[in-house]
């Protein structure tokens, strides 16, 4: 059984926004649920200055602290390493969405449309509405994947797909002849704050 | 028993089209389940993307379904237009407004159909090509303009990159280049022509090892993915760029004499007394000096010329002076040389604000990674060639060419390149997009090579549009009503046009007719030209009826549109020709050719229809198919590399009427064989044949040199000024014809000359990723990723200077330019700009009743570019669009 994980390279990443929109398409995420975003921060002091782009999704910890705190067993951890909400199983208490170091857990408490209220539906958001409450729905934990369902069809995750720069590598971390893991060796890959101990399973390679 | 219905999917298919969100069109695959698109991908078969797509293409489900579409035929019951102004709408039929503008351009043509004026957008270019071309031959009407996009981005890059690449555009060879330097572009780093294909190749570079520098006044992502942000004052990237050429001949003594020699007009013999060319009394060809033989020998002679690298050839003078027919000549590169010189590392530091140890430091870089001399070995068709590596190069685009100085500055930029030999080779700058080729092997279409002309120089055999931008057109007395046809350096012209004198003007030129009906697809006009109220007033407001292909009620409709016919997205119609002309959006290097095409994925929703098929309705109606016909098979010749053989060309007498899938049909047939029509390239929506290496590196495969000293600049100036004179232009306008000249030089804009100390800063505009000209701000998907970025609705200013004023993050702010237009805003503090530089995203702050997710958003900071003679170049006539502007805080009081 793989272990997945990925690995983004913020030397090839620019910042585009296009693993967040292949997401959102994707997954039909609803306004202001972004399963996979990208924070930008700057540094420094004119003209020393440098901005960078981080692209964040759940992290798929291999020790994760929403799974210890779900009191209903909702939160999963699949064979495969995936973290999944099983929300059939999900009370909506979002101790989980309070427990998660790296902010990736999502909730929403009605399903918004993208355009002002009172408008019908388009075919699209009908779609993507219907799409949502299958997979996922309202009142619930909801998260990232890793496209479970594109990965069981020989697939990779949306915003791997998407990414211009192919900053992003998805694979087996316990093949050591995966190109995953061999980029995480060889650059040195790390994982975001790795002091909190949960071993995240999405790793960065350095911008510079 | 009872059970439960289970939705079935009945249909679940991927369809490979053609992305429409920016005028890169990618290739793009689009899921259809039952009928609605519910996904979008990359087409890993086109080589327009192989299989990524980027952040527009992504959310464009939402630009099909917007409910804020515009659905069915409309027209404007109030007879007042203007800003501001509520057209009152009312729905019609097909029919009736197409009797109507039928009607309307019946009683123009009997006027003059002259007075027929086609307005477009640069994001459809593909659909452009075809519609609005055949319409105008049909029609007979010469005026015609791409608003925004030859003023704003085109007019100085399009054509000094056509002159010297044969291409629209430049753009390192990123899989060999080492040393890139960028003039504040965003090309490969998510905008530009071939977006997705050059983010791609920047990031596989950047992964390589390859270093970036990047010139800019703030900290955009070109310049925070560089491994050197250089910050500089807007608009002073061509001194920058002389500086560096100075730096290479005279500081550091780096250039390539073989490229000079052999590659360019750098050995031309140049006579003192007025700047010329010294030709042969035979052949009345330019000469050289033959270093060998001592002698001169036209610039032809085959002992001078090396077409292949390892042809040989005598050395001959790039300096010296040698007397030919009693006159003592000298070659032109040594004129450049001298020319440059008083662009110094200090007075470059002057007008830049780049220290001087700066320009010096990077141009010694430049020319050290140039490795002069080095070559590889490629494997062309004819067998393994040598071939330079020159693996460094500059790039530019808009943020560089939107001045006053605009077409000497693009030539500067691209300048330093040819100085150390890193155009058109391994590692050097490319065309963009890739403009070489011979064609499908078995039709040999679309065959693109270029040629030398008789003086020896660069000529296109393919371009985007009628007239290649080498050799000059001759000017002639105006019959355009922009004076187009006077002025042969420029794309479009907006000073003449937006001039509230224009008719006086039109009638000191003796154009005997007035603008009568427009037509208007896809173009917001009154949002992308310049400050909105010139626009409005002086030029769209003299048209007595504006007809407009639409996918949504703009600013453009809404003030001055009479009726508005609901057009197709890209995602509903079929375009025959989309990574075609390869000039304009062909992504560059080794990768295979692919010609792609639109195919509808849903049929027209609503009573949309798409525009080329309107268009051949209209022209039916009118009676003009046979010419509409005519026209389109003349411009494929040019455009799209080759003419049409008879089997395939459209009917010019009328007796037969083409539907526009036959057009498209007809078209894929005659470049690529009889079962290569529509029916083939639908299955993977793009035909691909495989990229000689020698049209990837064509440079030293071709005899045609390329200038480095424009003499012909000096014919051609005359020869305007002259005809503008005996007009009596100068009444109007004292344009500076001096710019007319050999030589590069470096000139300020109004922004550099303004002396009032209440106006201390430069506002400038910038292209966010999400955005592309106006119309994306209207899509949610896109308009709540703006939003998530920190800067992209935000005016930018340097933390430091906003304390000085008083001004807090996030303060509602106005910027009010000397002519006294303000434009308002919020702003964002941050270090990573130049402190006395405002950054705008453009184009935003839609104020449009019809647009509501892209209302209110940003800045409208085009409203701060005026539209005047000042602020154009008067060597290519592009506007300037960097502005000198105070910016104060904004309170509820003062809101209008």
């Amino acid at each position: 059984m793989p272990r997945y994980g990925m690995c983004i390279d913020l030397k090839r990443c620019y910042g585009c926004y296009a693993c967040v929109m292949a997401c959102k398409v994707k997954n039909h995420t609803p306004p202001g649920v972004f399963w996979s975003r990208v924070l930008k921060g700057e540094r420094g002091t004119f003209p020393s200055t440098t901005r960078q782009a981080l692209p964040v999704l759940c992290m798929q910890c291999d020790e994760p602290s929403c799974l210890e705190v779900c009191p209903t067993g909702a939160t999963v951890k699949l064979d495969n390493g995936i973290v999944i909400v099983e929300k059939d199983k999900c009370m909506g208490c979002k101790y989980c969405m309070m427990a998660c170091p790296y902010g990736a857990r999502y909730t929403v408490e009605k399903w918004e449309s993208y355009f002002p209220e009172g408008l019908p539906l388009s075919p699209y958001e009908e779609f993507a509405k219907k799409a949502w409450e299958e997979k996922s729905g309202v009142g619930v934990a909801t998260k990232c994947d890793f496209c479970r369902d594109r990965l069981e069809n020989g697939g990779q995750p949306a915003c791997v797909e998407a990414c211009s720069a192919n900053a992003r590598t998805f694979g087996d971390l316990d093949d050591p002849d995966s190109e995953i893991s061999i980029l995480i060796k060889k650059y040195r890959g790390e994982v975001l704050n790795p002091e909190i101990g949960n071993k995240p399973k999405v790793y960065y390679l350095a911008p510079r | 028993m009872a059970t439960t219905a289970q939705p079935r999917i009945e249909e679940d298919t991927w369809i490979p089209t053609c992305c429409g969100q920016c005028y890169c069109m990618c290739g793009i695959k689009v899921r259809r389940q039952n009928g609605v698109i519910t996904e979008i991908a990359g087409n890993p078969d086109a080589p327009s993307g192989r299989g990524s797509i980027c952040v527009k293409g992504l959310a464009s489900p939402h630009l099909l379904y917007d409910p804020y579409r515009v659905n069915y035929p409309m027209k404007r019951t109030n007879p007042e237009k203007g800003l501001g102004v509520d057209p009152k709408w009312e729905r019609i039929s097909w029919d009736e407004a197409l009797e109507t503008i039928v009607e309307r351009l019946e009683e123009c043509r009997a006027r003059d159909p002259r007075g027929a004026y086609f307005q477009a957008t640069t994001t459809q270019a593909s659909e452009i090509r075809f519609g609005v071309i055949g319409f105008m031959k049909g029609f007979k009407t010469p005026n015609y303009w791409v608003s925004g996009g030859g003023l704003h981005c085109g007019n100085g890059a399009h054509f000094m990159n056509g002159i010297m690449h044969v291409s629209w555009s430049i753009i390192p060879d990123f899989a060999h280049c080492n040393y890139a330097l960028n003039f504040g572009c965003s090309k490969g780093h998510g905008a530009g022509h071939v977006a997705v294909q050059n983010a791609t190749q920047a990031a596989d570079a950047r992964f390589r090892g390859g270093k970036t520098v990047t010139f800019d006044p703030f900290l955009s992502a070109q310049a925070a993915k560089a491994h050197e942000w250089v910050p500089i004052k807007v608009g002073t990237d061509g001194a920058m760029a002389l500086g560096m050429v100075n730096s290479l001949l005279n500081e550091h003594g780096i250039y390539d004499a073989e490229y000079l020699m052999y590659k360019t007009n750098g050995p031309y013999l140049i006579r003192p007394s007025d700047g010329r060319y010294q030709r042969d009394k035979e052949t009345d060809k330019p000469l050289v000096w033959d270093l060998v033989d001592n002698c001169p020998k036209v610039h032809s002679d085959p002992s001078v010329t090396r077409v292949q690298y390892e042809d040989q050839a005598h050395e001959v003078a790039l300096t010296g002076t040698y007397t030919v027919d009693g006159v003592a000549c000298r070659p032109s590169f040594e004129l450049l040389k001298e020319h440059v010189k008083k662009y110094t590392p200090e007075y470059v530091e002057e007008v830049t604000g780049v220290p001087a140890a700066t320009v010096s430091r990077i141009s010694k870089e430049f020319g050290e990674a140039a490795e002069i001399g080095s070559t590889v070995t490629i494997e062309t068709s004819e067998g393994p060639k040598k071939i330079p590596s020159r693996p460094v190069a500059t790039h530019f685009f808009r943020g560089t060419q939107g001045h006053v100085n605009s077409g000497w500055t693009c030539l500067s930029v691209d300048m330093v390149n040819h100085m150390v030999g890193a155009a058109d080779t391994w590692g050097g700058a490319f065309g963009l997009g890739a403009a070489v080729g011979s064609g499908y092997e078995k039709t040999g279409k679309p065959y693109q090579i270029p040629y030398a002309c008789p003086d020896g120089l660069l000529v296109a055999k393919t371009w985007v549009y009628d007239h290649v931008p080498y050799p000059m057109r001759v000017p002639k007395a105006p019959t355009r009503l922009d004076l187009h046809d006077m002025f042969p350096t420029s794309i479009y012209n907006a000073f003449t046009i937006t001039n509230p004198r224009w008719f006086e003007m039109l009638d000191r030129f003796k154009i005997d007719y007035k603008p009568d009906v427009m037509i208007n697809f896809g173009s917001n006009s009154v949002m992308t030209m310049g400050n909105a109220e010139q626009v409005t007033e002086n030029f769209l407001k003299k048209f007595n009826f504006i007809f407009s292909f639409q996918l949504f009620v703009t600013e453009f409709e809404e003030a001055v549109a009479d009726i508005v016919l609901p057009d197709t997205c890209f995602l509903e119609r079929y375009t025959p020709a989309v990574s075609f002309p390869s000039t304009f959006s062909h992504p560059q290097g080794e990768d295979d050719w692919g010609w792609s095409i639109r195919q509808p994925v849903v049929e027209p929703l609503y009573e949309r229809r798409d525009f080329n098929e309107v268009m051949l309705d209209i022209s039916k109606r009118l009676g003009i198919l046979g010419d509409y016909y005519k026209g389109l098979n003349d411009s494929i010749g040019i455009r799209y590399g080759g003419e049409m053989d008879e089997k395939y060309k459209l009917v010019e007498d009328g007796s037969v009427e083409h539907s526009w899938e036959d057009v498209c049909d007809r078209m894929l047939k005659d470049r690529f064989g009889e079962e290569h029509g529509l029916e083939h390239v639908r299955q993977k929506g793009v035909f691909t044949w495989p990229k000689k290496k020698e049209d990837v590196y064509w440079k030293w495969f071709n005899a045609a040199r390329v200038p480095i000293y424009f003499e012909y600049f000096i014919d051609s100036g005359e020869q305007i000024s002259k005809l503008w004179d005996e007009f009596g232009g100068q009444d109007f306008f004292d344009i500076d014809w001096s710019r007319f000249k050999a030589l590069a030089d470096w000139y300020p804009c109004p922004s550099h000359c303004e002396t009032n100390p209440d106006y201390d800063m430069f506002a400038f505009y910038w292209r966010a990723v999400m955005h592309c000209n106006s119309m994306t701000q209207q899509n949610p998907y896109l308009d709540e990723c703006g939003q998530e970025d920190p800067y992209v609705y935000a005016v930018q200013i340097h933390k430091d200077t906003a304390t000085e004023k008083g001004i807090a993050d996030g303060d509602n702010v106005w910027l009010e330019n000397p002519e006294g237009h303000r434009v308002k805003g919020w702003v964002a503090l941050t270090d990573g700009i130049e402190p006395h530089h405002l950054a705008v995203a453009a184009v935003a702050g839609h104020w449009g009743n019809y647009m509501p997710v892209a209302k209110g958003k940003g800045t409208f900071f085009n409203d701060l570019v005026e539209m005047d003679l000042p602020h154009t170049d008067p060597l290519t006539f592009n506007q300037d669009i960097c502005c000198r502007v105070k910016i104060y805080k904004r309170n509820g009081q003062d809101e209008q």
